[in-house]
């Protein structure tokens, strides 16, 4: 259980990234990898370029760092850097897309849900869902539709069988 | 512009299983505002069963004012159409793999959409019922012969009880847990006895009990594991001139019996202030007057949403 082991990943277009061994294990498929001792020279990663490669050492360092101890960075500001990652103007459309079969392929489960939660804001952006035609009935002016045509069907009642 | 149009393609080729995590990030009114109506690899994923094990429509109110005749309560039409609208697509999407289902307390169902949406639910163990002034008998015992495999159910208040309990028993073998939402009396005690012997899970909060209606089913339900009577207006029928006095604390008689519970849960306190609220609306909670979900709180955690 070397803590400070280094992995090397190998990107589909050939290039080669040295990580420390926490880092690649936050991915379970590395980690798995490692466990069945598949792991003694380079981890070839065919479905993920170099680009994307890049991205994914680059946040599962951030988390790893986060969690040490001696950095230890709270939640919150975890949360603005991980806003600031993603967000649309740094990462392209194309590069989210990427990220997302990246972490999938990975199993880095908090990237895929960071990155499956920006995909769902966007569509959330697109959508008119009947929540807002909902939000749209003020009771004030519902209410004194209602009491009107109420009022009315209940005097006709009344006319009908109290007469 | 050629890059956009590939990646176009290729969001419609996301895998389904990263599409239906990104799907279960969506509330029921976003999923059934569209997104099946993308492209068929969206609709397959919007499908998966993953998203419709819980169907929560909680959030649908209706639009509605209360009114002299019956069914004493009035709904706006067009909230109504909304209703059903949303209802169907959800029952189209969710495929029968929906088991949880939660209508919001002051929802006022008709018959036909609960019709409607019991037979789209053929395997749901856990109801949470909407409001049923506008449902008939023959309404509610035809959805609940189409639940063979419930296990529980939260009810609102109910005049007659014995032809919902023994619709229960014909249908609903593991029927085992109860929340009832409205006074409990002798005859709901009994006919709870003699329909539903072996429930092992009641609460009762915040209504009016009968004192012998509680001692029965701490005497008779012999497999009853969790009761909870939290913030109830306890009552006995005295001898005359005092027909009915509220108890207010509870007897070592009763607590004795309910020794052999393993959850017997209690709160009858003059400084509560659900015990407050629940005196001042006299035993039927007014639920609309409080804050938003607060109907849904339960002391039994598995009745509680």
């Amino acid at each position: 259980m070397a803590s400070s082991r280094k992995i090397t990943l190998r990107s589909s277009d050939g290039e080669s990234f040295e990580v420390e061994e926490a880092v690649a294990v936050e991915s379970q498929t590395i980690k798995h990898m490692i466990e069945d001792d598949c792991a003694d020279n380079a981890i070839p990663l065919p479905n993920v370029t170099s680009k994307i490669l890049a991205k994914v050492i680059e946040y599962c360092k951030k988390h790893v760092d986060a969690s040490k101890a001696e950095d230890r960075v709270n939640d919150e500001d975890l949360k603005a850097w991980d806003a600031a990652f993603i967000k649309v103007d740094q990462v392209d459309q194309a590069t989210l897309f990427d990220l997302i079969l990246a972490a999938n392929y990975l199993n880095i489960k908090s990237l895929l849900d960071l990155t499956c939660q920006t995909v769902a804001d966007m569509i959330k952006g697109n959508l008119f869902p009947v929540r807002n035609e909902w939000l749209n009935f003020t009771f004030s002016i519902a209410n004194r539709e209602l009491v009107l045509v109420c009022l009315t069907e209940w005097v006709a009642h009344r006319r009908l069988f109290c007469s | 512009m050629d890059e956009s149009g590939a990646t176009t393609r290729k969001w419609e080729d996301l895998d389904t299983d990263i599409l239906v995590t990104i799907f279960q990030m969506f509330d029921i009114f976003e999923l059934t505002s569209g997104i099946a109506h993308v492209c068929s690899a969206w609709r397959m994923a919007c499908c998966d069963p993953l998203l419709w094990k819980t169907l929560d429509l909680s959030a649908l109110e209706s639009n509605f004012i209360r009114i002299p005749l019956e069914p004493y309560v009035y709904v706006h039409g067009r909230s109504d159409k909304t209703v059903t609208q949303v209802l169907k697509i959800a029952l189209n999407l969710s495929r029968g793999s929906i088991q949880t289902l939660i209508f919001h307390v002051n929802l006022y169902l008709s018959d036909e959409q609960l019709t409607y949406t019991a037979e789209r639910c053929p395997l749901v163990k856990r109801i949470v019922m909407p409001a049923w002034n506008r449902i008939k008998k023959t309404g509610i015992c035809k959805a609940i012969s189409m639940w063979p495999h419930l296990e529980s159910m939260t009810m609102p208040s109910i005049a007659n009880p014995p032809y919902l309990l023994e619709e229960i028993s014909k249908n609903c073998k593991n029927f085992s847990k109860l929340k009832i939402m409205g006074p409990f009396d002798m005859l709901f005690a009994s006919s709870l006895v003699s329909y539903i012997p072996k429930l092992k899970v009641l609460s009762l909060r915040c209504s009016v009990i009968f004192k012998d209606a509680l001692i029965t089913i701490l005497e008779k339900l012999q497999d009853l594991e969790v009761l909870n009577i939290s913030h109830c207006i306890l009552i006995e029928a005295g001898p005359p001139p005092l027909w009915k006095r509220v108890v207010k604390e509870i007897d070592p008689f009763i607590v004795d019996k309910a020794s052999r519970l393993r959850e017997f849960l209690v709160c009858m306190n003059d400084s509560c202030v659900m015990c407050q609220r629940a005196r001042s609306d006299e035993g039927l909670m007014r639920w609309y007057k409080y804050e938003e979900g607060l109907w849904k709180s339960d002391e039994a955690r598995s009745l509680a949403l």
